[in-house]
């Protein structure tokens, strides 16, 4: 047992001794780890600013091409079915460019108001927009007032306005009773030019 | 992450960002109060899923604001409309194109019965009833007692009556009523007259 003890003695005397280390070895070390990459984290923002190469086969691709051309359509239809009707400066621009096409006539509107400052047109063809350019009446003369805009084919509920606040139904048009704002309307029926 | 799941993930993007572009109209933002804009919005959002015209409801909301009426009385307006919208497409059909929906609404704001509305489909077959419900909302906004008008237009439409001549029709009932006659009288006078036309067309100059 005692010579046992002494060379466990020994064993634990020679592990305990300093090993000489080379004075650059700290330097050395610290340049290796330097070089290593860094390390990665995980979480959305990391892997949204982490630059990173992908690689997309052709096929990928092409649903996307094809997936954006369908929202842009889908798109398309849906602005041109809105601002057909909007009184933007914009909406005015592409409501001329569709006026010139088969599913708009031109009507003339026409109102003998002799009192009248100001005579505009509003129906769901322009939004109820009593500011709308297209749709102000010229007098004239003798009290009559008229103006010549175009109207999508259809079937369409206008009234007069009269010096921006009082509403007057066309008396040369059907009138419609409006049960939901208490003001009947006129109604207008555009057909497609044969 | 794979190339499909790239891809998959760039097209669900999409459609997430078009959905909100799609269901927005600029002009309810700007001539609707706030709660009435948020309000207004979720019927035509209804209105869409549900597959009826959403055109005529922004319409209707955008009249109510030209009109000065509150908040209140634009929603209601709205609904009301969205609401005889799906009655008159379940009506006539999902071929109804959005016009005749349309009308067929404004008929039965009118007090056109969804019964009478279906006898008026049934008896136009194929051909839209688009014009003869105008003349139908006409009429009765002329006096004429409603059971009158859609006997007399049922009339018209199962004697493939034309557009123009119902265009003529409401004309001269209007022409006729200014001048003091008595509007179902007048109604049903300019009727048998256009039925008579229709039953002997002229006939044609030999060449």
């Amino acid at each position: 047992m005692r010579e046992d003890d002494e060379t466990l003695h020994q064993i634990a005397r020679e592990l305990r001794r300093p090993v000489p280390v080379s004075e650059s070895f700290d330097d050395r070390v610290m340049a290796t780890v330097r070089r290593l990459p860094k390390h990665v984290r995980f979480g959305l923002w990391s892997r949204l600013t982490t630059p990173r190469t992908v690689t997309v086969t052709p096929l990928s691709w092409g649903l996307l091409a094809a997936s954006l051309l369908v929202f842009a359509a889908l798109g398309a239809a849906h602005a041109s079915v809105d601002l057909r009707r909007a009184s933007t400066p914009l909406a005015n621009a592409l409501f001329k460019d569709n006026a010139k096409s088969a599913h708009e006539q031109s009507v003339q509107f026409v109102l003998v108001a002799p009192d009248a400052k100001k005579v505009s047109v509003v129906g769901d063809f322009n939004g109820w927009d009593a500011s709308h350019a297209g749709f102000q009446a010229h007098h004239r003369g003798g009290g009559v007032w008229s103006v010549t805009a175009p109207v999508p084919v259809g079937h369409h509920r206008y009234s007069f306005v009269v010096d921006d606040s009082v509403w007057v139904s066309d008396p040369n048009a059907p009138r419609v009773i409006d049960n939901d704002y208490g003001v009947a309307n006129s109604a207008i029926v555009v057909e497609e030019q044969q | 992450m794979s190339r499909a799941g790239d891809a998959l993930r760039a097209i669900a993007a999409l459609a997430l960002f078009s959905v909100p572009l799609l269901s927005q109209d600029p002009r309810l933002k700007t001539r609707l109060d706030h709660p009435t804009f948020v309000a207004v919005s979720a019927l035509v959002d209804s209105a869409r899923v549900a597959k009826l015209p959403t055109a005529p409801l922004v319409d209707k909301a955008l009249e109510g604001a030209a009109k000065g009426s509150d908040g209140a009385k634009i929603v209601t307006a709205v609904k009301q409309l969205s609401v005889r919208m799906g009655s008159a497409k379940h009506v006539l059909g999902s071929s109804a194109s959005a016009d005749e929906i349309k009308s067929a609404a404004g008929a039965m704001d009118a007090g056109l019965s969804e019964h009478d509305l279906a006898r008026l489909h049934a008896a136009g077959g194929k051909r839209p009833i688009t014009m003869p419900l105008a003349v139908v909302s006409d009429l009765i906004a002329q006096s004429v007692p409603i059971p009158t008008v859609t006997d007399l237009v049922l009339q018209l439409v199962k004697s493939h009556v034309p557009d123009r001549s119902l265009t003529l029709l409401q004309r001269n009932v209007r022409t006729d009523v200014e001048r003091g006659a008595d509007p179902t009288v007048a109604a049903t006078t300019r009727v048998r007259g256009l039925l008579v036309s229709a039953a002997n067309p002229p006939a044609k100059p030999k060449e």
